[in-house]
């Protein structure tokens, strides 16, 4: 009962400590250090200040509250985002390999380090070794075994009996070094150097010893001497091409390798853009889009000559760049060619339709060169679905506010029609391919309609209009707002054509190009039903 | 001899260039997701009008789910083509849900208004719904089949045709084997 009364008296002093907030806090740092940021690279959910990370806390935190354990907290995110999301792989499984391999890298290495290195000391002794004739050493080894007698004359001086003293002292030392290796002083590895240290100088000694006896036969002492040049000769040329062999080889692969790496990375294009790798990967920044960077770089410096040459190498490498055409479309209302301009910026936007610059572009063009306020409007409304909220948004916006309404023109302007223009100034009709022709149309063909003043066979057209990629038969209409002339109108009779360009250059024609014209003759403006047959082919 | 070394020197090389161009070539933010063919996670939304919407209620029919935010460039470009889908589709026995995320009230709004999107959407504001899919770029959206099972998952701007097709095979409970991808944008 005591006992009792007195787990509930320390109860009473001492709760229990409950989940309290710091602690909450503390568990929910160290799950969220465990976790990785998934916008981030390679941060922690605890680092990072994204509002991602900061949302993940929060889950963290509620998990926690709910009474979770931390593995649990981890299995959960593990379940969404799979095991990406731990910044320490998991110790099972193929996720094992990342945390055994460099182990297993540190012992093989550390193995392979000391294989070398007793390959290279054995081959060392064995060099030294072999460097002596193995006659001799035999002779030195009997001789020792033997306990060979020598006469030294300690009075002689001669280089005979000096060469006898040292054989003498050799042999002595080979033998008190067997005696100290049988009474245990000496260690196998260093008997065995010492021994062949010895043994290689007494050899060393008897050659000299022998060669101060009497000559061999004269020929046979030239041959052997001979045999013995030539092999050593080919021995060091050998040796000389290895090394040189060997250096320029490390050169070349030290060359190679830091040329390849250098080039093997290259700045982020954009904020997706996640691969750095470049040709070496094959995620390499292409040929034109480096060109196409050189030109942007000139661009925001306002260095025209160098942009100009930067955006026609990078659609001369690809002629299906968009960014380039548009750029171009800029440059030329720079130069005041405001029909040049919009020619790159339909380019452009024939190649992507919703690049925000080309329809900005093409969209002040039109808004400020041409007037054309309904068409612009067009293209703003079409930028103002796909930007996103910020000062460019709202420039637009004000912009559109700003504009006259769709057909209204300055007066001082008054020669240039919108697409409002009334059907009393406008010719229309039908175009389609002559079906004798049996060559089919290009898809990517450029269709020009184009009015000259009648009689006027040549000379600069009085108007034309551009349809990219036609689809025949095809109905059109022909009005003010395609008059090439500042200050013309589109007036009186006119004679009208049709060209479907290959090339879509409209000062050029090609073989294979498609024409037709009106074969009624000339036509005055505001007739109907001007139809047209694409039937004669350029050769 | 001079073979032994060859072959040793390739099968030390090879590893680690193989290493490298696959360090190199995988877009290192891309997550792939563990939930394909996973039962989706339940959540309860309340919507901009403000009803709520329990995805558990919707058993029995396809369920298309897309993450989104007003700030999100791939998302307006693929706003449209949305609502087209869901115009087309809604007579059938499909549920179009939109979750914005990481955004605010009044800009979604002002995105639903300006995109004229007729189907329900609501805002997660804690993100708890976005971590429960595994969402890190958007949009993102995900398929769910009638039995309440994810059956196909994109990451980046969708359009009609593929919403319409991804939908057809939900209705009949076909999981995709890989999910697609487009151009997207990291959350933030």
């Amino acid at each position: 009962m005591l006992g009792r009364l007195f787990v509930i008296y320390l109860l009473l002093v001492n709760p229990l400590p409950a989940a309290t907030a710091p602690d909450i806090d503390e568990q929910t740092q160290n799950i969220a250090k465990e976790l990785r940021c998934v916008v981030c690279q390679n941060l922690s959910v605890a680092d990072s200040p994204s509002e991602m990370a900061q949302q993940m806390r929060g889950v963290v935190r509620e998990q926690l509250q709910a009474g979770k354990t931390p593995q649990e907290i981890k299995d959960f995110f593990v379940s969404k985002y799979g095991d990406w999301v731990l910044l320490a792989p998991k110790t099972q499984g193929f996720s094992l390999l990342v945390w055994l391999l460099p182990f297993v890298v540190l012992v093989v290495g550390i193995a392979l380090a000391f294989w070398l290195v007793r390959r290279w000391s054995a081959k060392k002794t064995k060099i030294v070794a072999s460097s002596i004739d193995s006659d001799l050493l035999t002779r030195v080894r009997n001789e020792v075994a033997i306990g060979k007698a020598i006469d030294v004359d300690p009075e002689d001086s001669s280089l005979g009996a000096q060469l006898e003293q040292d054989r003498a002292r050799l042999y002595a030392e080979l033998k008190e070094l067997e005696f100290d290796f049988q009474a245990g002083k000496l260690a196998e590895s260093d008997y065995a150097a010492l021994k062949v240290e010895i043994e290689s100088k007494a050899a060393a000694v008897l050659r000299q010893i022998d060669s101060l006896l009497p000559p061999q036969p004269a020929v046979e002492r030239r041959l052997s001497r001979e045999k013995k040049l030539a092999a050593e000769t080919n021995k060091k040329t050998y040796r000389r091409w290895q090394l040189a062999a060997g250096g320029s080889f490390l050169l070349i692969f030290g060359l190679t390798l830091g040329m390849l790496l250098t080039h093997s990375l290259r700045p982020r294009e954009s904020a997706q853009d996640s691969i750095t790798g470049d040709f070496l990967t094959g995620t390499g920044a292409s040929e034109s889009a480096r060109f196409l960077q050189e030109g942007k770089s000139a661009f925001a410096k306002q260095d025209w000559p160098r942009a100009i040459e930067g955006f026609k190498r990078a659609l001369a490498a690809d002629p299906n760049q968009p960014e380039a055409h548009a750029y171009m479309g800029f440059i030329l209302i720079q130069a005041g060619h405001a029909d040049g301009a919009l020619m790159a910026f339909d380019k452009a936007l024939g190649l992507a339709p919703n690049l925000p610059m080309a329809l900005w572009g093409k969209g002040m063009t039109l808004y400020q060169g041409k007037k054309d306020y309904a068409a612009a409007k067009e293209l703003f409304e079409k930028l103002l679905q796909i930007m996103p909220v910020g000062a460019e948004r709202v420039e637009v916006e004000r912009i559109l506010a700003e504009m006259p309404q769709s057909g209204q023109k300055p007066r001082q302007q008054g020669d240039k029609a919108s697409p409002a223009t009334p059907a009393s100034q406008q010719i229309t009709g039908k175009i389609t391919i002559d079906p004798k022709l049996k060559a089919s149309p290009d898809n990517q063909a450029v269709l020009f309609i184009i009015a000259r003043p009648a009689g006027a066979a040549k000379g600069p057209p009085l108007a034309v209009k551009k349809i990219d990629r036609p689809v025949f038969p095809l109905s059109y209409s022909l009005g003010q707002e395609n008059v090439m002339m500042q200050g013309a109108s589109f007036t009186g009779s006119v004679a009208v054509t049709a060209r479907l360009d290959k090339d879509g250059n409209p000062t050029t024609r090609q073989p294979g190009d498609l024409t037709g014209d009106y074969k009624k003759g000339s036509v005055a403006v505001g007739s109907k039903n001007i139809d047209i047959v694409l039937d004669q082919v350029v050769r | 001899m001079g073979w032994r070394r060859l072959i040793i020197t390739v099968l030390v090389i090879v590893p680690i260039l193989w290493l490298l161009a696959f360090g190199f070539t995988r877009d290192a933010r891309y997550i792939t997701s563990p939930l394909l063919a996973k039962e989706a996670a339940p959540f309860t939304i309340t919507l901009f009008d403000g009803g709520q919407l329990r995805l558990s209620d919707l058993r029995g029919k396809a369920v298309f789910l897309n993450f989104w935010a007003s700030w999100c460039v791939p998302c307006r470009a693929e706003a449209k083509d949305l609502e087209a889908a869901w115009q087309s589709l809604k007579e059938k026995n499909v549920v179009f849900v939109g979750v914005a995320i990481q955004d605010k009230d009044k800009d979604s709004r002002a995105f639903l208004e300006e995109f004229n999107v007729t189907y329900p959407n609501g805002w997660d504001e804690s993100g708890k719904i976005a971590v429960d899919y595994g969402v890190w770029g958007i949009p993102e959206s995900f398929f769910i089949d009638p039995q309440g099972r994810i059956t196909y998952k994109h990451v980046g701007g969708i359009r009609a045709a593929m919403v319409k097709a991804k939908l057809e095979e939900a209705a009949r409970g076909i999981v995709s084997a890989k999910e697609g991808k487009e151009d997207y944008q990291p959350i933030r």
